[in-house]
């Protein structure tokens, strides 16, 4: 019997709390050393495994020590670019520890005769054959599973895993209504494990004609809503999957890396004075030490504004008892006086508004090229958006900086030369 | 016009107002469903034949006198002296439409006038027809005919107003109703201002034979197809059990009071996991739901849609309803993709009746909230209309089942256009459905129909007198039918086209020729 380790969005680099970053970086190693422990022949990461395609050096430092030791082991770890550590010309993280020997990338497609061909990657220990698709913006990605050779990927024999960084129709959560998704009948059929990622839930669900899809989510949280969520119950970790020529087993290995505490509190009908009165009064009862505190304040005040509630006193004080982090959900919490001024249904997150207000007015731009219209549009906008807003490195050229800048948005683009 | 008058057809002899009578030009062979135009001052009526019978000048008794000489071998060369003059057709026409144009404008109006007395009348052309103009948010319906003959003429309704309104398609078995529906469908695949949803127990829309709505060249943007096994990025339809409240039972399966009081009860307790806790026959503290009555809900939970306890576990036996993770955002992806006007396929062949009409009423209940509270907010005034397209609508709208309490497809058959959402309901049995609903329902295209009580009911619900169309409707082939609509001025006859046909020079190639990109 072989073995191996899925995990996913690991999103390293994303916090820059230093007790945040520490949790992080914790949960990574733990559940490296969990495979280690486990004797896992191979690990497969689906994608998002850092925060952005160029992150922070002290937190690839860190990662990069324990890789080493994975690696001296003997274990490969086998990944795909995910939607945050996706560069479009080859140059993330990724690929520099890919050259370094540290990790494995699932090779790029390429296409003859008007179709997507894959190859496999066989893992020498267990023969295990491996394949997959990386994440981008789903807008452009779509193409590439539409036109995927499909059929010369279900007639390769053997245990095969497909590895994708994607969302399916199927297994969005109801919460992520608006995420961008697409069918499983876009995937080849017939794998014995389909190895997910980007979808920040734990699923396991079989599908008639395809084997397991699992998703592990992240092993940390790559956004505050993931802190949320882990606040209110959902569990972190990775699976490990036991095989020989079939999945024999499928194991969820929790990893729970902190301490979460999370509270609601209705403000419905109250003035701003009293619910921040009895905030206090509660918090005054909680264990918060050493625990990520999630707060929701969620309901209509009576009176008063909603930043009349002084969260920051919150906050200090949940940390004057020794919470390590404080997080406010404060999205439901509406103001009758000022209600007019609040606009509908703002997002959770700030890469969701961001990606709504750019699909809902796209079509307000006049453009002839398709490529640019729609959710296409959108998505090339949302990447460009991604690629501008890095940072001249410490010790980069400014020349280099733009070169690099340029590069990427040409790549992105699909075009030979950027006047 | 002149041309035109040459081409006489036959003569105004006499009659009254909804039964004129017409003397067939000898050499012309008139039929029922012909429409004839007779010119009067400055303007013309559309006429249109519903009856014809034999004229003769000779009395009865001579010609059955001289039927039997005939017969008998008495005289085999006998005539009648002049026999075109003396023995004919009759034509009973009606005038449907009075059209008029004062220079600027054509005006058609219901015809409140005889047409001259002795007035000739010709065969309709094109030239005639020409305030049949194309509306916005056209849908393709077919063209114009005039008793078998088509007549060039496009015949497009007003999506965005027909559809509020309510379409009934009633025809006896293989008139043609499916046919028309694609046709239909595919216009909506050119429109954003208007989105469906087609339940469709036969699966026969998407694709048929390798045709069907797939090969719209929106498809690909505009045409979600869900069904229980998709391939090449079809979608799956699968319906998180989480997605089911109570409400979507109503008048679809029946419960007792005190079935209904047990659902209740598991509702209020487990909320979003009522069902499956019925399934599972979770016990609640101090309640007692007697066994008899689980019992009998899981039944009809298990005939309806599939899933019964395994083990401890919730199975479902077809992979439309699931519990667990999957299927949780189908039903706000299909009121999404209805939102945006786009037409959305349910290929509901594998499942239950009940199953079918749950999946409906799941999607009509969630889009006609969303729709009531952008009527608040001033927002439906942009949101597409939607319609929802349903077979033997009876089981929906039947007498019988109205009994037992509305479901939403009867509110929204009464109050769907205040909120943009109709109905169009496909049906072989008319009289089954309450008049009051009918009349609600103000597009009706009427196929073939050879039941003579279904043909009344059509006839007393339809917005124009059709009381004189008994025949004609008895005697429409496949894809021949009469539009009659508040939208239109009179009930148009027409030719759907054949599906397969009309596409022909419309349809893309199932080889794209798009540019690959890799990374
Ligand atoms: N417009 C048309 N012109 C010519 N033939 C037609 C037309 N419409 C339908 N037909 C013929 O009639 C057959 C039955 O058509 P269709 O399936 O649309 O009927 P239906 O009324 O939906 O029948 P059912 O009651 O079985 O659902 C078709 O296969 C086709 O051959
Ligand atoms: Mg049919
Ligand atoms: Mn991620």
């Amino acid at each position: 019997m072989h073995k191996f380790a899925h995990l996913s969005d690991c999103h390293l680099g994303a916090w820059k709390h230093p007790a945040l970053q520490k949790v992080e970086i914790e949960a990574f190693y733990r559940i490296l050393d969990t495979c280690l422990k486990e004797k896992v022949n191979f690990i497969v990461i689906s994608g998002d495994f850092f925060h952005s395609n160029l992150p922070d050096l002290g937190v690839v430092r860190m990662v990069v020590r324990k890789l080493k030791q994975v690696h001296d082991a003997g274990v490969p770890i086998y990944v795909v670019y995910g939607s945050h550590d996706y560069s479009p010309n080859d140059n993330s993280m990724i690929d520099i520890l890919t050259d370094a020997g540290l990790l494995t990338k699932i090779k790029k497609g390429y296409e003859k005769d008007g179709k997507i061909k894959l190859d496999f990657i066989l893992d020498q220990q267990t023969g295990a054959k491996i394949t997959g698709l990386s994440g981008r913006k789903m807008g452009i990605e779509r193409h590439y599973y539409e036109d995927l050779d499909r059929e010369l990927l279900e007639k390769e024999s053997g245990f095969k895993i497909f590895v994708f960084h994607a969302g399916l129709d199927e297994l969005k959560p109801k919460a992520l209504a608006d995420m961008d998704s697409m069918p499983i009948s876009l995937l080849p059929r017939g794998f014995d494990y389909y190895a997910g990622g980007h979808v920040h839930k734990q699923m396991m669900e079989e599908f008639s004609g395809y084997g397991k899809v699992c998703y592990p989510g992240p092993s940390f949280a790559g956004y505050s809503r993931d802190l949320e969520d882990s606040a209110r119950g959902q569990k972190r970790g990775f699976f490990i999957v036991e095989f020989d020529e079939k999945v024999r087993d499928v194991k969820f290995r929790e990893i729970d890396s902190v301490q979460y505490l999370y509270f609601e509190h209705d403000a419905t009908d109250k003035n701003a004075n009293i619910v921040q009165e009895e905030l206090k009064l509660k918090i005054g009862t909680l264990d918060a030490k050493g625990k990520i505190v999630v707060m929701k304040i969620k309901g209509d005040l009576s009176g008063g504004k909603t930043s009349d509630i002084n969260f920051s006193e919150l906050r200090q004080l949940l940390n004057s008892k020794g919470a390590i982090h404080v997080q406010t959900n404060r999205y439901d919490l509406r103001s009758k006086e000022y209600l007019a001024s609040i606009s509908g249904d703002i997002g959770q997150d700030p890469k969701q508004i961001e990606e709504r207000i750019l699909r809902e007015n796209i079509d307000s731009v006049k453009v002839s090229f398709p490529a640019l219209k729609g959710k296409e549009g959108s998505g090339l906008a949302i990447e460009l958006l991604a690629i501008l807003r890095q940072d001249q490195k410490a010790n980069e050229r400014k020349s280099d900086y733009v070169g690099r800048v340029l590069d990427s948005c040409k790549e992105s683009l699909h075009l030979e030369e950027i006047e | 016009m002149k041309e035109k008058s040459l081409d006489v057809a036959g003569q105004i002899v006499g009659g009254q107002v909804a039964k004129i009578l017409v003397r067939q030009k000898s050499g012309k062979k008139l039929e029922i469903g012909d429409i004839l135009v007779s010119e009067e001052d400055g303007s013309y009526l559309i006429l249109q034949v519903y009856n014809l019978l034999y004229g003769s000048q000779i009395p009865k008794t001579t010609h059955e006198l001289l039927a039997g000489l005939r017969l008998e071998g008495f005289g085999t060369d006998l005539e009648f002296m002049e026999p075109k003059l003396r023995n004919y057709v009759l034509a009973e026409v009606k005038a449907i439409a009075n059209v008029s144009n004062n220079g600027t404008e054509i005006q058609v109006k219901i015809p409140k006038i005889l047409p001259s007395f002795f007035q000739t009348i010709r065969p309709i052309q094109k030239d005639d027809l020409t305030f049949l103009t194309q509306p916005t948010n056209p849908v393709y319906i077919g063209k114009v005919r005039s008793g078998s003959k088509i007549i060039d003429v496009d015949v497009f309704l007003p999506s965005s107003e027909i559809f509020p309104h309510h379409i009934l398609i009633p025809a006896t078995t293989g008139r043609g109703k499916s046919n028309l529906v694609r046709i239909m469908l595919w216009s909506l695949l050119n429109l954003e201002s208007t989105g469906a949803l087609v339940l469709d127990p036969h699966n026969e829309y998407y694709e048929t034979n390798g045709k069907g709505l797939k090969s719209h060249p929106n498809a690909n943007k505009r045409l979600a197809y869900y069904t229980p096994n998709p391939k090449n990025g079809a979608k799956s339809l699968v319906i998180n059990l989480r997605s089911i409240k109570p409400d979507h039972f109503m008048g679809i399966v029946n419960f007792t009071d005190a079935q209904w009081d047990a659902i209740r009860l598991y509702h209020s307790q487990f909320g979003e996991n009522w069902l499956e806790e019925i399934v599972l026959q979770t016990p609640i503290q101090g309640s007692t739901v007697p066994l008899r009555t689980f019992g009998v809900l899981r039944r009809k939970f298990y005939l309806a849609l599939g899933i019964e306890e395994r083990n401890g576990e919730i199975h479902c036996r077809n992979n439309t309803f699931s519990g667990g993770s999957k299927g949780e955002s189908t039903i706000d992806d299909i009121v999404k993709f209805l939102e945006e006007g786009k037409v959305v396929i349910a290929d509901t062949s594998r499942l239950s009746d009940a199953a079918e009409l749950i999946i409906g009423s799941i999607v009509a209940g969630t889009i006609l909230e969303k729709y009531q509270y952008y009527k608040t907010t001033g927002e439906l005034e942009s949101m597409p209309v939607i319609t929802i397209i349903v077979e033997e609508a009876p089981r929906v709208l039947g007498i019988d089942v109205l009994e037992e309490g509305d479901n939403i497809y009867s509110t929204i058959a009464r109050e769907g256009r205040k909120f943009k959402i109709g109905l169009t309901a496909i049906t072989q049995v008319v009289s089954l459905i309450p008049k009051t609903i009918l009349a609600n329902m103000n597009t009706k295209i009427i196929l073939g129909n050879e039941m003579s009580t279904e043909r009344s009911a059509i006839i007393s619900s339809a917005s124009q007198d059709l009381s004189e169309d008994d025949r004609t409707i008895a005697s429409l082939d496949k894809g021949e039918a009469i539009i009659s609509s508040i939208f239109t001025k009179f009930a148009i006859p027409i030719q759907v086209p054949m599906f397969e046909d009309f596409i022909k020079d419309k349809s893309v190639d199932e080889k794209k020729s798009k540019k690959i990109v890799i990374g």
